[in-house]
């Protein structure tokens, strides 16, 4: 029973974990950026939803939209006003402007945890689940809410998957994590496909977001930490392999959850941590990274 | 009379992965003599300088200074055994002086020794007179030119007094008259008694300096001597120019009241300091062919990127009337102008189907299926292995579906950059081939950029001759074959090069 | 030695300092508590930027050393009530050891992986404290049973001092004929290997030099606050703060990374009656500075200099 439910839980936690590391090696992949920001992008989304949905009353659908939306419009926001100027910008040598855009988007982040603290308070909230009631899947109850939230990820993910593989504008995404001078001399503004990247990433972290309000709660705290689980999970699957992440995100999420159910809750992040460590040290490439 | 070579190197090999870079290359440098590597792109010769300065392992093979074995030790150490080197490209400290750097050359490696010795400073201002610094030996280098720049870095490779100096591309970037100073420094090294290994992509200049040549060619050896002999090689001819000479004749009529589609004037290009293109204008009309021959490093990619709006420039660049310079590259490409690089930029990962579907993307549905029908006739193998992934491609697969990818643009002037480079005769073959029934079937105009002589002569209307970053030559290939093909790798000697016989085409 | 007497900035810097040394006569008690804050931040930053500047490594996580050193003095001084200079040198000693694991990675990592190597490390040693709670007092934290001084001029004092000595030893360590084998070995390891330099010991010497005197100045920080805590010396705001100074003041200037950690702490305490946008405006100006004056202060001095 104990097992069925460590399953259960960890698969939901995992695709959870999977969505928004997915976002983060998105962007990574096609723009080179590791937005240190991503916690906040989705604890934006998170409240933003909460916000609307029991705050204003607007219910819960609308809510989840909107702290959507929310997430989208942080997104862009990281990359216009911190991302792309300092990549463009001159006075920065261009040996530095990784770091700088690392610092960058860290500040970004501290300044966004801080202004919503200052919104919201940094109580946690949860979000009304989408869908109430409890199921039974081999006697173990389940909530039919966290069902729904392992399928919207699914969901979710399987619709990228169809846009990358199947849409015209998908492979000319995928063609800018191979190679942006050749897609340039094809013709294609950079920036059209930046526009494209960021905007998925801004719909993946929104809807971790709202999904994770809903889940397990969410406040102003959590945006390190969300943050840190992101790279983890990408660092571990290999930086830019989306596939690597969502791998990672499944070992992650599981030794999480045994870690949680078998030993003791307050331990939980420590071996995905230990295992992290040991990656970089040997296999800095991650899972399924390229050198 | 000195038995011991300064430097022997026996048997030097390297490989990448599957890549031999460097097969079992040997030579001696002895004091006061100076050795110059040449080579086409890819033939090894930087690798083998990286190799006997201990930046990479060797797999296999010596290298000895003086007698003693340095082969596997880290470069530190053989810095210290008395080899120096001057980098082609280098970062200087930006807060520090021209001198602090050349002092910075003579500190010991050690880690407590916090203050200089005081004769470390004398022996700073010696070397800085020494290569003609001393009127800017206290200003920072934001200040300095870049000649001056390139003699900093002779000063730190010869601080220590070296038995043995690696020179990398000392004329890159530097005009004709500093050129002609620097040969003068190079040959003072060589007559205080220092062995110099000098590589170069500028034959003529290298060729004048050294008092011997080795030539490589993917790797191996393949001829050695003095400059003269090498260059007469037969082999070397073939390696460089790719054979004998060929031309057909146009119709002149065919195109000469054609409008001009590209129009080049005067166009400067600089890599920081580095003066890559100098005033370099040329014309192509609609409908022409043009080559562009030049030897790897006299410009041509510059020019292309210059065109292609990848890199700054000063001058004008007009394509049908337009002036070109406030278009992003991107626009460039999508306005008719279409560059196939030489590094082909390929989307490795994707299928040639992908690859060429993407070249299509802006096309409508029907004109991208008939795009494709078209190019798999000009190019049957990559029909045959569409679903194949483009790193698994041979090279001249490779290439061919670099061009066709271009192609798929629908250009109204296709760049080709260097198409040949590193490709079997046998596939040149096939290439030229299909650059033929391409310009008897469409009318698309082509700006070609060769290194391969053979290649770019039967298609040209018209050659430039490209080196150093400047516009030697231009004219009708008949007029090239009678006038350049004896003198292209001609050593021309101390004088400078004879005044361009521009001719009015 | 003689480059280093020459140099204006470090006689400019001094003259600062006696002033400095004087305030206690008419600053109150509170204020010149900021002020000892912000020294022991300024030889946090200064640590980082020899490691930045001067051997070209960019580390996310300075507090993983600054809390190593932290730590460790106050659980020998809690446990086994060892006197104050024994438990700050043994966190200097830890600190160090720290600092060369951390070196390991760095000496083989390239891009962005040698980055996330420190911040992995600060978010182990976090955890760590946090699961070791007996010993470490967890995320509260833990009091030390001796302090520095009860005074409020005394600890400023000392904390002045310890600045301006750390000041006088890391910048003239910068300017030293080692630092500029540093700094070559940063900006350009192939050339400095290429002049004869061994760049993986000077880095290596970089790395200890850094976590030596960041463990050390942790130490000290908990001697003089009475209490070591996740929030003061491990948390990853605190690391920011201190990139943040560095850059602020200027990197590779040393001297700037003191006074962008002071014009920091000193902005920040004018910020409080912002009450919670307190952080929010320092990170949004920092942000700022970031993005239009990434020389920093003394950075964009010496620039003017650069152009002679």
């Amino acid at each position: 029973m104990l097992w069925l439910q460590i399953l259960i839980d960890g698969f939901a936690i995992s695709s959870l974990y999977a969505l928004g590391a997915i976002g983060f090696t998105l962007i990574f992949g096609v723009s080179g950026v590791l937005n240190l920001a991503h916690g906040g992008v989705m604890v934006v989304a998170a409240l933003t939803g909460w916000a609307l949905a029991s705050h204003f009353g607007l219910g819960t659908w609308l809510g989840t939209l909107v702290g959507v939306l929310a997430g989208l419009v942080s997104a862009y926001v990281t990359w216009l006003l911190v991302v792309r100027p300092i990549q463009r910008s001159r006075a920065i040598p261009s040996e530095e402007k990784e770091i700088f855009v690392l610092t960058g988007t860290l500040l970004w982040g501290i300044m966004i945890q801080e202004g919503l603290a200052y919104l919201f308070s940094d109580n946690p909230v949860t979000m009304r689940p989408l869908i109430s009631g409890v199921a039974l899947i081999g006697g173990v109850r389940t909530p039919i809410n966290e069902i729904m939230i392992a399928v919207l990820c699914w969901i979710v993910i399987g619709l990228l998957w169809l846009f990358v593989n199947r849409t015209r504008a998908g492979k000319a995404l995928l063609a800018a994590s191979m190679n942006p001078r050749g897609l340039t001399l094809l013709g294609f503004e950079l920036s059209r496909v930046y526009f494209i990247a960021w905007t998925i990433y801004g719909v993946l972290a929104g809807v971790a977001g709202v999904l994770l309000a809903s889940f397990l709660g969410v406040s102003t705290n959590n945006v390190g930490q969300l943050t840190a689980s992101a790279f983890s999970i990408v660092v571990l699957g290999g930086l830019g392999s989306v596939s690597g992440s969502l791998m990672a995100a499944y070992v992650v999420g599981y030794l999480e959850t045994l870690t949680a159910y078998l030993i003791a809750p307050t331990v939980r992040p420590l071996p995905a941590l230990l295992l992290l460590v040991l990656v970089v040290y040997v296999r800095p490439q991650g899972f399924l990274g390229r050198r | 009379m000195s038995e011991i070579p300064r430097l022997a190197v026996r048997g030097l090999t390297k490989r990448f992965g599957g890549l031999v870079a460097v097969k079992d290359i040997s030579f001696d440098i002895r004091a006061g003599e100076i050795l110059g590597l040449i080579g086409p792109n890819g033939s090894g010769k930087s690798t083998a300088m990286k190799l006997i300065m201990g930046l990479e392992r060797p797999n296999a093979g010596s290298v000895q200074v003086d007698g003693v074995e340095v082969a596997g030790w880290p470069p530190h150490r053989i810095a210290r055994a008395g080899v120096g080197i001057m980098f082609q490209h280098s970062r200087p400290l930006h807060r520090q002086t021209v001198l602090e750097h050349i002092k910075l050359a003579l500190l010991p490696d050690s880690l407590i020794r916090l203050a200089a010795d005081p004769d470390v400073d004398r022996r700073a201002r010696e070397i800085a007179e020494h290569v003609e610094l001393g009127r800017v030996m206290n200003r920072h280098p934001a200040t300095l030119p870049f000649a001056d720049l390139r003699r900093m870095e002779m000063a730190k490779a010869i601080a220590r007094d070296p038995k043995v100096v690696l020179v990398d591309e000392p004329f890159a970037g530097l005009t004709a008259a500093e050129s002609k100073t620097f040969a003068a420094l190079i040959r003072r090294f060589r007559d205080e008694g220092r062995a110099v290994l000098l590589v170069d992509h500028n034959v003529k200049s290298l060729a004048a300096l050294a008092d011997r040549v080795f030539a490589m060619y993917l790797g191996e050896y393949v001829a050695d001597g003095t400059a003269d002999e090498v260059m007469r090689n037969e082999t070397v001819r073939r390696v460089y120019l790719g054979g004998k000479i060929e031309t057909r004749e146009r119709s002149p009529e065919t195109v000469s009241d054609k409008p001009t589609l590209l129009q080049v004037d005067n166009v400067g290009v600089l890599y920081g300091k580095a003066t890559a293109l100098d005033g370099v204008s040329l014309t192509v009309r609609e409908g022409e062919f043009v080559s562009v021959v030049g030897l790897n490093g006299a410009g041509k990619t510059t020019l292309f990127n210059a065109i292609s709006g990848l890199v700054p420039y000063s001058g004008t660049i007009s394509f049908a009337g337009n002036s070109l310079r406030c278009m992003s590259g991107a626009a460039i490409a999508r306005g008719g102008i279409v560059q196939c690089p030489e590094t082909r930029e390929l989307f490795s990962d994707m299928t040639v189907r992908e690859n060429l579907d993407l070249g299509g993307f802006h096309l409508p549905v029907g004109a991208r299926r008939d795009q494709l029908a078209w190019l798999f006739d000009l190019f049957p193998i990559l029909k045959s292995r569409q679903q194949q992934t483009a790193r698994t491609l041979s090279g001249g697969e490779q290439q061919m579906l670099a061009i066709a990818r271009a192609l798929m643009m629908q250009p109204k002037l296709l760049i080709l950059d260097e198409p040949t480079l590193g490709l079997a005769p046998v596939i040149l073959e096939q290439l030229s081939k299909a650059m033929d029934l391409m310009q008897r079937t469409t009318p698309i105009t082509v700006l070609l950029g060769e290194q391969n002589v053979t290649f770019a002569l039967p298609h040209a209307d018209r050659v430039y001759v490209l080196e150093h970053g400047r516009i030697l030559w231009e004219g009708d290939p008949g007029r090239f074959e009678r006038e350049m093909a004896h003198g292209f790798l001609e050593v021309v000697g101390d004088d400078e090069t004879p005044p361009a016989t521009r001719a009015r085409a | 030695m003689k480059n280093l007497f020459r140099s204006r900035m470090l006689w400019v810097a001094l003259a600062v300092a006696a002033v400095a040394a004087t305030l206690p006569w008419w600053l109150s008690a509170y204020v010149l508590g900021i002020l000892t804050l912000a020294y022991y931040f300024g030889v946090f930053s200064m640590a980082w930027d020899l490691l930045f500047g001067f051997a070209g490594e960019v580390n996310f996580g300075p507090t993983f050393l600054i809390g190593l050193g932290a730590y460790t003095a106050a659980i020998i001084d809690a446990n086994w009530g060892w006197s104050i200079p024994l438990c700050v040198i043994a966190g200097g000693l830890v600190a160090l050891v720290g600092g060369l694991l951390l070196a390991l990675p760095a000496l083989r990592l390239r891009g962005p992986y040698f980055g996330l190597v420190t911040l992995v490390a600060v978010l182990l040693l976090q955890n760590s404290i946090v699961i070791f709670a007996g010993v470490t007092g967890g995320e509260i934290g833990m009091m030390v049973p001796d302090v520095m001084s009860v005074s409020a001029e005394s600890n400023y004092w000392i904390a002045l001092a310890f600045l301006v000595i750390c000041a006088v030893l890391l910048f003239g360590l910068s300017r030293s004929a080692l630092g500029l084998i540093l700094q070559a070995s940063g900006q350009d390891p192939t050339g400095a290997q290429a002049l004869g330099f061994n760049v993986t010991r000077h880095k290596l010497v970089a790395f200890c030099v850094s976590a030596v005197f960041s463990g050390v100045a942790g130490a000290m920080l908990v001697f003089y606050q009475g209490t070591a805590s996740v929030g003061t010396v491990i948390d990853i705001g605190v690391g920011v703060q201190i990139i943040i100074a560095a850059v602020l003041g200027g990197r590779r200037t040393i001297l700037g990374a003191a006074l962008g950690a002071i014009v920091l702490i000193v902005a920040s305490e004018f910020l409080r009656p912002l009450g919670q946008l307190n952080t929010f405006v320092v990170a949004a100006v920092a942000l700022a500075v970031i993005l239009f004056f990434p020389d920093g202060l003394l950075g964009n001095l010496l620039k003017a200099k650069e152009q002679t």
